[in-house]
């Protein structure tokens, strides 16, 4: 029984850290992109490449992911949000990021093929360390890390509150001298780097493949939608219940019904409190 | 002339160009070809109401397809019943699982809408598999054949071109009355069209059904004429086909999602390297026209025309009837003197 409360602990981590990027893009630009959970399946195919493949350091491993998910993020802004912002139509941004992010995907099946490929190890560990694996405790502590450094980036330094002030109110930030297109790349270009972290450190668990993006998108969105837009504590407490619900579902159920009962989640969520459990009401629609 | 450029003549001429097709295709693979893209019509156009005319952007209906190809599968194939019967039922089916999906999810907003559905169509992909003493899980099932008149593939293109036409003279319908004024309203502008008491949430329910009922007809058709169907024929990437076919074509417009349908099936099997990199053309061809021509190639086709035939507007210009100027001016400044 620990050992599925660990395992989906481990996934549902996974799922946290997709939401925390969806905030972070949110917070600057009002879109939700459908390339996020990509940001994080390019960390883990282009680690395993270059350690398995290039048999290069897991520094340098780590290094590669983070930097191809970053230089995505900043394509995803460049391309699929700036001039969509700028014609200020609500759906097209959808549409540009999902056919950005079919694009990528279908370019890393070509390129990387459509087997889920193994992800190597990263430090020395024997493979019968059970509940102690790394392939558990690495996606929960750097998901821990990436939602404290987030809450600090956003308590501590100026960038931080540049942010919240441009989630508040862009136009108000704008007159006040922030460059608002600026700061909305930074925000994809963090965004980015953090999905590459996070695919890389949940290499081991999901293994590199290149239908992962989907599934992490999916999965990061219901996550954020049941722990409430916006909110980082939010998006673990959502990460985390979706992952338990996963794996005990698959443990007493079987495997075949766990989309099943992710979305049901997610809709039972959304019909009682649709801002989510931390969210905040949207209070004008005109 | 006129007449020539209503709207049920160019319907009319358009079936009959499609009639014509069987006796000048080269083989059968062509009249294949055909068939298949009249049976993505079907679905399209019950799709096009609700992504081009509602603007609600439904990426999961290769969910509802499945269902009702599974369904005619399984009471046409497995249990014997009649097809024509079968696919009626596979129709409603459709229709009432597009009702089980609506409910929850139209109530959402964009983004968590589109998520919805493409969560749909993999929980759907996930029960074909899981109830494998039903579906044949992964295996698969065989697709029977119509009876008599339409079991040659020809005979069954006319089938399939009699029920697209029926499909797209509904569209039509539908469009022109005031629930499709309604409905583009909810697409321009929701709260706008609520102050109007557009109710807003059973317009698009209702549309939302339609199109399941398309779906489900189309997935019944679909079975027949690919013979066999396993879960890996109804993979997201079909959806996405739909939904591609729609936004290229144009939002608003019939012709133009037809057109999109037509090209976008005809294309990878006429270029052969594009078959293998089919997902990645719709990719990139999505992104191309969501950044240069958001409304998409049918508003494309209608500049070119304008460009060629410039709309003509009349004028007709006035000449001053000088001489009864000249008398009305007489007459008044007679009356002033008059009056003085």
């Amino acid at each position: 029984m620990l050992n599925v409360f660990v395992a989906g602990l481990a996934i549902g981590m996974v799922f946290a850290a997709v939401a925390l990027m969806y905030n972070v893009m949110y917070s600057t630009s009002k879109v939700l992109s459908v390339t996020t959970g990509h940001l994080s399946m390019l960390g883990g195919v282009f680690g395993a490449y270059a350690i398995s493949v290039l048999h290069l350091h897991w520094t340098i491993g780590l290094l590669a992911a983070v930097l191809v998910g970053a230089a995505f993020g900043w394509i995803t802004e460049l391309l699929g949000v700036r001039r969509i912002l700028a014609k200020s139509d609500e759906h097209l941004w959808l549409l540009s990021t999902l056919a950005l992010a079919t694009i990528v995907q279908q370019l890393i099946g070509l390129w990387w093929g459509t087997e889920p490929k193994p992800f190597p190890r990263l430090i020395a560990q024997d493979f019968n360390a059970g509940l102690l694996d790394q392939k558990f405790w690495l996606p929960i502590g750097i998901t821990l890390l990436m939602a404290v450094g987030l809450e600090l980036f956003y308590k501590r330094t100026m960038y931080g509150k540049v942010f919240m002030a441009m989630s508040e109110d862009p136009f108000a930030a704008r007159a006040r001298g922030i460059s608002t297109d600026q700061i909305r790349q930074m925000s994809y270009l963090l965004s980015g780097a953090l999905g590459g972290l996070a695919g890389f450190a949940a290499g081991q668990l999901t293994f590199a493949y290149f239908a992962l993006g989907l599934t992490l998108t999916l999965n990061g969105f219901i996550a954020l939608a049941v722990g409430g837009l916006g909110s980082n504590i939010g998006a673990l407490i959502g990460g985390i219940a979706l992952g338990l619900l996963n794996a005990f579902v698959s443990h007493w159920f079987g495997g075949e019904y766990q989309q099943t009962m992710a979305v049901g989640l997610l809709l039972t969520v959304l019909l009682v409190k649709p801002e989510g459990l931390l969210g905040s009401r949207k209070l004008r629609p005109v | 002339m006129k007449h020539l450029n209503s709207k049920s003549t160019q319907l009319f001429l358009g079936i009959l160009f499609c009639s014509s097709i069987p006796f000048w295709a080269n083989d059968q693979y062509q009249i294949h070809i055909a068939t298949l893209i009249g049976i993505y019509w079907v679905l399209v156009s019950g799709l096009n109401l609700v992504v081009g005319f509602t603007g609600q952007l439904s990426i999961g209906h290769v969910g509802l397809l499945s269902i009702g190809s599974y369904a005619f599968a399984i009471l046409a194939g497995k249990l014997g019943f009649d097809p024509y019967l079968s696919m009626l039922v596979s129709g409603c089916l459709g229709g009432f699982c597009g009702l089980m999906l609506g409910l929850p999810s139209l109530r959402l907003p964009g983004f968590y809408f589109a998520m919805a559905t493409m969560a749909f169509s993999l929980i759907v992909n996930e029960l074909v598999l899981a109830q494998g003493d039903l579906t044949g899980g992964g295996i698969g099932l065989a697709g029977p054949l119509f009876p008599a008149p339409f079991e040659s593939p020809i005979g069954f293109y006319y089938f399939v071109l009699a029920i697209a036409t029926l499909f797209t003279w509904a569209s039509l319908n539908i469009v022109r009355s005031m629930w499709g004024r309604a409905l583009i309203s909810i697409r321009d502008s929701e709260v706008a069209a609520q102050a109007m008491g557009v109710p807003i949430f059973r317009a698009k329910l209702i549309v939302f059904v339609f199109s399941g009922f398309a779906a489900g007809i189309s997935g019944a058709l679909f079975a027949s004429l690919q013979s066999y169907i396993t879960p890996d024929t109804f993979v997201f990437e079909l959806s996405l086909f739909f939904f591609v076919c729609i936004i290229i074509g144009g939002k608003g417009s019939i012709l133009g999602p037809f057109l999109g349908t037509v090209v976008l099936t005809a294309l990878p099997e006429l270029a052969a390297p594009l078959a293998k990199l089919g997902n990645l053309f719709y990719g990139i061809l999505l992104l191309i026209v969501v950044l240069v021509i958001p409304e998409g190639i049918g508003r494309l086709a209608d500049m070119f025309i304008q460009k060629i035939r410039p709309r003509l507007v009349k004028t007709e210009p006035m000449k001053p009837d000088l001489s009864r100027l000249a008398q009305t001016l007489v007459t008044y400044s007679d009356t002033k003197r008059g009056q003085k």
